[in-house]
C-alpha cells in the first residue's frame, strides 16, 4: 500500500519536472493574447471609473478633474500654450541627466568591482555620498556650478549615477569566477575584459538598475523643475498649482506620466537589443 | 624558485629563464608545493616531487576527489601561484600562446555566440576578424557544430557546449592544452562521442596535453600515459604508459583485451587512494 503511494508521488513529481522551455533552450513565450488584452484593459477601466466618479460627484472634480476635461486641457495647452516646448525640455533634461549619470556610474562601478583596491578606497566615500538625501545637495550645487542648466542636469544625474554604480559593483562581485579564470587564462587585456567579459556578464543586472535609474531620473527632473527651471513639465505642474489652476496642473502630471511610460518602454526595447542571450519573461 | 619558459615571455605567470637546453622539450615539475591557509590551519594540497611531461604527449591525471589535481592544473594555467617549487617549461612556442585551458562545464560565455566563443582567444590577441572567424569556424566544423555558429550556448546541449569549449582552446592554437575534467558533466554516451572527436582533433595536431579526469576509462582511452595522484596532499603515486596503438577509437577501444588489462593495472593503484580518501573524509566527519 505504501509502495503504491510512493509510485503516485514519484509520477506526480516527474510531471512537475517536465522540461521547462528555458531548460530546453527554446525561447519562452512572453505574453499570451489574453494577458495582453488585460494589460490594455486595466488602465482603461480605471479611467472610465474615474470619469464616472468625477461626473457623479463621488470625488471632488475640482481636485481630481474628469479625464475628459484633462484631455481637453492638454489639447488646449498644446495648441495655444507651450506644453510641447515644456515636454521637450523635460525629455531633454531627463536624457542628458540619465546619460551623465549612467555611463560614469557603470564605468566606476565596474572598475570598483574588478579591482579590489580601487573598491576598498572608494567604497566608503560612495557610502557617505549615497546616504545624503540628494535634493539637499541642490543649494550647494547651485553655488558651485551656478544657476544654470548644468546644475540641473548634474542634480538629475546623481540618482542614476549612484544606482548604476552600486548595481554594477555588486553585480561584478557575483559574476561566476570561472569567467574571470577564462579571461585570465586567455590573457585578456583591459579593453576586452571590460567590453567582452564583465559588461555582458552583468548586463541583465544593469538593465534592472537602469529601470530604477529611469524612475529616479524622472523624479530628479520634476524636482529640479519645481525649484528653479522656467520651463518643463515640473514647472507647469508647480506653476499651475501656485495659481490654483488645478486642471492645468493635472494636465502636466498626466503628460509627465506618459513621458515616464514611454521611457520605461524604451528601456524594455533596449534590453531586447542589448541582452539578446537572456530573454526574461515580461508583463507588458 | 626557478621558473622558466623557453620562447616568448609573458604568456603566463611563468617567467623566462632561458638556458642552453640539454634537456628535451617538455614541462619539468620539481618539488611543487601548494599550501592553502597559514599557521595551524594550513593545508598542504599538493606536493609533486618530480614530474616530466614530454613535449607532444597526452598525459592524463586521475585521482580521488580533492586530491589537488585541479589545483595543479590551475598552477600550470597561471590561475594560481605555487607556494614553492619549480616549474620549468621548455616548449618552443614563439609564434603562438604557451597554453590554453579547457574548463569544466560552465566555462563558455553565455553572451557570446558559438562562433564568438570559439574565436575568443584570437579576438583578445587582436587577430583580424575575417581570419579569426575562419579559424574558429574550421574547428567548429571539425567538431560537428557547422550551422550553429550564430546560436547562443543556452540553445545547445551539454555535449555541444563542451565541443565549443574545445574549439575555443584549439582555435587559440597553444603549444600546451590544459583540460580540467572537460567531459565530467556529460552522460556516458555523449562523453564517448566527444572523446572520439577530441582524439581526432588532437591526433591531427599532436599538441602537449595535460588532461585531468576522475574517470579511469577516459584516462586510458585518451592518454599516452596515465598518472595516478594520491589523496591529500596530492602526489604523483605512479605513472603508467598506455601502449595502445593510435589512432584510437574511443567507441571500440573499451572492449579491447589490452585496454582492459591496462585499466585493471591502473585501477589497482587508484583503488587504494580512493579507499583511503574515503576513509579520511569519514574520520574527519566523525
Amino acid at each position: 500500500m505504501t509502495q503504491s503511494q510512493e509510485t503516485g508521488g514519484l509520477s506526480a513529481r516527474s510531471a512537475v519536472t517536465a522540461p521547462t522551455p528555458a531548460a530546453t533552450g527554446r525561447a519562452p513565450r512572453l505574453v499570451s493574447p489574453r494577458e495582453r488584452a488585460v494589460a490594455v484593459a486595466s488602465p482603461i477601466v480605471l479611467l472610465i471609473a474615474w470619469e464616472i466618479a468625477a461626473r457623479t460627484n463621488l470625488i471632488d472634480a475640482r481636485i481630481l478633474p474628469a479625464p475628459s476635461l484633462v484631455a481637453a486641457t492638454i489639447y488646449d495647452m498644446t495648441v495655444h500654450g507651450d506644453l510641447l516646448t515644456d515636454t521637450r525640455d523635460t525629455i531633454l533634461r531627463f536624457l542628458a541627466g540619465i546619460f551623465a549619470g549612467v555611463l560614469p556610474g557603470v564605468f566606476l562601478g565596474l572598475t570598483m568591482g574588478l579591482f579590489r583596491w580601487i573598491g576598498v578606497v572608494l567604497n566608503p566615500i560612495v557610502g557617505v555620498f549615497y546616504n545624503i538625501p540628494r535634493i539637499a545637495l541642490f543649494p550647494l550645487v547651485l553655488i558651485i556650478v551656478g544657476l544654470n542648466e548644468t546644475s540641473n542636469i548634474l542634480m538629475i544625474a546623481l540618482g542614476p549615477f549612484f544606482t548604476m554604480l552600486i548595481t554594477a559593483m555588486g553585480a561584478v562581485m557575483t559574476v561566476d569566477p570561472v569567467y574571470r579564470d577564462v579571461a585570465k587564462n586567455f590573457n585578456t587585456g583591459p579593453r576586452h575584459l571590460y567590453l567582452m567579459v564583465t559588461l555582458p556578464a552583468i548586463a541583465p543586472a544593469l538593465m534592472s538598475g537602469l529601470r530604477i535609474s529611469v524612475g529616479l531620473g524622472l523624479l530628479g527632473t520634476i524636482a529640479v523643475e519645481f525649484l528653479v527651471a522656467d520651463s518643463g513639465l515640473g514647472h507647469v505642474i508647480w506653476n499651475s498649482w501656485t495659481v490654483l489652476s488645478l486642471t492645468q496642473s493635472m494636465a502636466g502630471l498626466v503628460v509627465a506620466a506618459l513621458v515616464g511610460y514611454v521611457m520605461f518602454t524604451m528601456v524594455s526595447l533596449l534590453e531586447r537589443l542589448l541582452v539578446p542571450w537572456n530573454r526574461p519573461r515580461s508583463f507588458a | 624558485m626557478s621558473v622558466g619558459v623557453v620562447g616568448r615571455e609573458g604568456t603566463t605567470s611563468l617567467h623566462t629563464v632561458a638556458t642552453a637546453s640539454d634537456m628535451a622539450g617538455g614541462i619539468y615539475v620539481r618539488d611543487l608545493v601548494k599550501t592553502f591557509g597559514s599557521g595551524a590551519d594550513a593545508v598542504e594540497a599538493l606536493a609533486i616531487a618530480d614530474l616530466t611531461v614530454r613535449e607532444g604527449e597526452f598525459l592524463c591525471i586521475v585521482g580521488p576527489s580533492g586530491c589537488g589535481k585541479t589545483t595543479f592544473l590551475r598552477i600550470l594555467g597561471g590561475l594560481e601561484a605555487p607556494t614553492s617549487g619549480a616549474l620549468d617549461v621548455r616548449i618552443e612556442h614563439s609564434t603562438r600562446p604557451l597554453q590554453s585551458m579547457v574548463f569544466q562545464e560552465q566555462g563558455i560565455f553565455p553572451w557570446l555566440t558559438v562562433l564568438q566563443n570559439a574565436a575568443y582567444g584570437l579576438t583578445v590577441r587582436n587577430v583580424p576578424r575575417g581570419q579569426r572567424e575562419a579559424i574558429a569556424a574550421g574547428y567548429l566544423r571539425k567538431l560537428g557544430l557547422a550551422g550553429f555558429e550564430a546560436a547562443y550556448p543556452r540553445q545547445l546541449s551539454g555535449g555541444m557546449r563542451q565541443r565549443v569549449n574545445l574549439a575555443r582552446a584549439f582555435a587559440n592554437d597553444p603549444a600546451v592544452l590544459l583540460m580540467d575534467e572537460p567531459l565530467g558533466s556529460l552522460d556516458e554516451q555523449t562523453k564517448m562521442l566527444v572523446q572520439e572527436d577530441l582524439l581526432h582533433l588532437w591526433e591531427g595536431t599532436r599538441k602537449t596535453v595535460i588532461f585531468i579526469t576522475h574517470s579511469l576509462d577516459e584516462a586510458v582511452v585518451l592518454g599516452d600515459r596515465v598518472a595516478v595522484m594520491s589523496h591529500r596532499p596530492g602526489r604523483i603515486k605512479a605513472i603508467y604508459p598506455i601502449d595502445l596503438p593510435r589512432p584510437r577509437n574511443a567507441l571500440e577501444l573499451r572492449n579491447n583485451p589490452s585496454f582492459l588489462a591496462i585499466r585493471g593495472r591502473v585501477w589497482d593503484t587508484l583503488r587504494e587512494e580512493v579507499l583511503s580518501a574515503n576513509l579520511g573524509s569519514r574520520e574527519s566527519l566523525g
